[in-house]
């Protein structure tokens, strides 16, 4: 097959997985705010369209760790085909929009890995994958990164609560949080273009150079940045509305001071992490915080079993998405007509599960799913009185 | 290799950051409490997910403010002094937020326009 043809292909569904990225996270940033009510549903999902178009714009730290590390690619390393991303970006795809059907909490970044990997280990054998980098920058992040996100959002939300807390029963003006608010959705979604749109970017730039239109190391080009902008912005303008309709249905219990602080504590963990080049899931952050900051009010309780169900959809997507990606490389590396098997199969499954998901109900399961589920995770009394004395409990 | 230093920055960086910003918002917010101007912010649209706030409630609620704000034992000019103060502290954690952002995107931005 023509190279530049098979570059083309790859460029076009590695942009289709940034808007299907853009797709299933518009929620990891405007989930809390539309719950609480501190931003209507349209405004929420505009605003964060934008500032995930300007986000990606502000940082490349992060493409360049998929672009130059994962894979031993170029001078010494083996020999990364065009082919083999198409296979590793099918096997992404088609595991994000699956989870994305069943509603299992899933990484988009981890599909995107996952993918990657398990075409490359089958084009070019174990040798062409660079664990050590695996693990440092995307495995251990992904552990860690929750946890940290977890932790902070518990500290901040007692820290919030503990601050504007009055005995006297009169009004503590918590609702003022509501005005924070836009302010740390906002910041999330500035953070997940900085990290999430630089994924596809990576892709494309490995791409590149793979085709040898570009040395390895060299930075990301700017038609590069400016679709992946555009794209990533577009999905989450989209989701939007599917979530809009789902709201209906119900979000977590979410109160103001709580979201502030959660989306606070989402925004700094991935901006830091952003600056330090990891590969974060902005999802898996997200998630963290919710949970993090319900366990930080009065009278709450963690549902192990819901939150346990969340850890081992997080676990499979690594695997998973590198089984399929492996398969759509062995089919692939049977020449043009293998190339020409898995894009056929790629888009039959893509549109299956389109049409699957037009006739399904939309419902908080399967839309907002992730971030909701985490806030499941922890169960709140109502309103249990503050008592001088035994104020943490 | 590991870069567990660069974990240990993150954590560290987060946390601080975060703490400052809330702390200084939350101290605002109490603050503009104490100085008799207690922030009612009803929710932009009703959903399930939210107490639902009907104008009577929002009203009720302006009373209480006001009359918790009226037997205060400040006196004027210490109000005026917690709506100073209340204002400087949204100020500090708009500040924090900024100064981050700028400290993670601002090298990126010289860049972009030179």
């Amino acid at each position: 097959m023509d190279l530049t043809l098979i570059v083309v292909l790859v460029i076009a569904l590695a942009l289709f997985f940034d808007f299907t990225n853009g797709f299933h996270d518009t929620a990891n940033a405007m989930a809390t705010p539309i719950a609480t009510g501190a931003l209507r549903p349209k405004v929420a999902v505009t605003l964060a369209a934008v500032l995930n178009l300007v986000g990606a714009f502000l940082s490349t730290e992060v493409a360049k760790t998929i672009s130059g590390g994962i894979i031993n690619e170029g001078d010494g390393g083996v020999l990364i085909t065009p082919q083999l991303i198409f296979a590793g970006l099918i096997g992404a795809i088609v595991w994000n929009m699956v989870t994305w059907l069943l509603g299992l909490p899933s990484s988009s970044s981890h599909a995107l890995f996952g993918g990657l990997i398990g075409a490359a280990i089958v084009g070019a054998g174990f040798g062409a994958v660079d664990f050590s980098v695996v693990v440092s920058k995307v495995v251990l992040p992904a552990i860690l990164a929750p946890l940290t996100a977890g932790l902070i959002a518990y500290l901040a939300t007692k820290l919030a609560y503990a601050i504007t807390r009055r005995y006297d029963g009169k009004p503590d003006g918590r609702d003022g949080f509501r005005h924070a608010q836009i302010f740390s959705s906002s910041l999330v979604a500035l953070a997940h273009g900085t990290n999430d749109a630089q994924k596809t970017m990576g892709v494309i730039t490995l791409t590149l150079v793979a085709a040898g239109l570009q040395t390895s190391g060299d930075d990301v080009q700017t038609w590069v940045i400016v679709t992946c902008a555009v794209a990533i912005a577009l999905g989450t303008y989209m989701g939007g509305w599917r979530i809009i309709r789902t709201l209906g249905t119900g979000l977590t219990d979410v109160k103001p001071a709580q979201g502030f602080a959660a989306e606070t504590a989402t925004a700094a963990t991935i901006l830091a992490s952003t600056h330090v080049g990891f590969a974060l899931s902005t999802t898996q952050v997200a998630s963290g915080s919710v949970i993090g900051s319900g366990l930080g009010r009065r009278g709450s309780k963690v549902r192990w079993r819901t939150a346990g169900r969340i850890g081992i959809g997080w676990l499979l997507t690594l695997p998973a998405a590198g089984g399929v990606g492996a398969i759509a490389a062995a089919i692939a590396l049977l020449g043009p007509i293998g190339v020409l098997i898995d894009a056929v199969l790629g888009v039959g499954i893509i549109v299956t599960i389109f049409l699957l998901s037009q006739r399904n109900e939309v419902s908080a399961s399967n839309v907002v799913s992730e971030v909701a589920a985490s806030g499941r995770a922890v169960k709140i009394k109502r309103n249990p009185k503050p008592k001088k004395g035994k104020v943490a409990k | 290799m590991i870069d567990w230093l660069a974990f240990l920055l993150v954590l560290v960086a987060s946390l601080v950051s975060t703490c400052v910003v809330v702390a200084a918002y939350s101290l605002g917010i109490r603050l503009l409490t104490v100085s008799g101007r207690t922030p009612i912010v009803t929710p932009a649209e009703f959903t399930d997910a939210i107490t639902i706030v009907t104008p009577a409630e929002i009203r009720q609620a302006e009373k209480r403010a006001a009359k918790a704000a009226r037997k205060s034992p400040l006196t004027e000019s210490q109000k005026r002094a917690a709506l100073v103060g209340a204002w400087a502290c949204f100020g500090v954690s708009a500040l924090a937020v900024l100064v981050g952002v700028y400290l993670i995107i601002g090298e990126h931005l010289f860049e972009l326009f030179s």
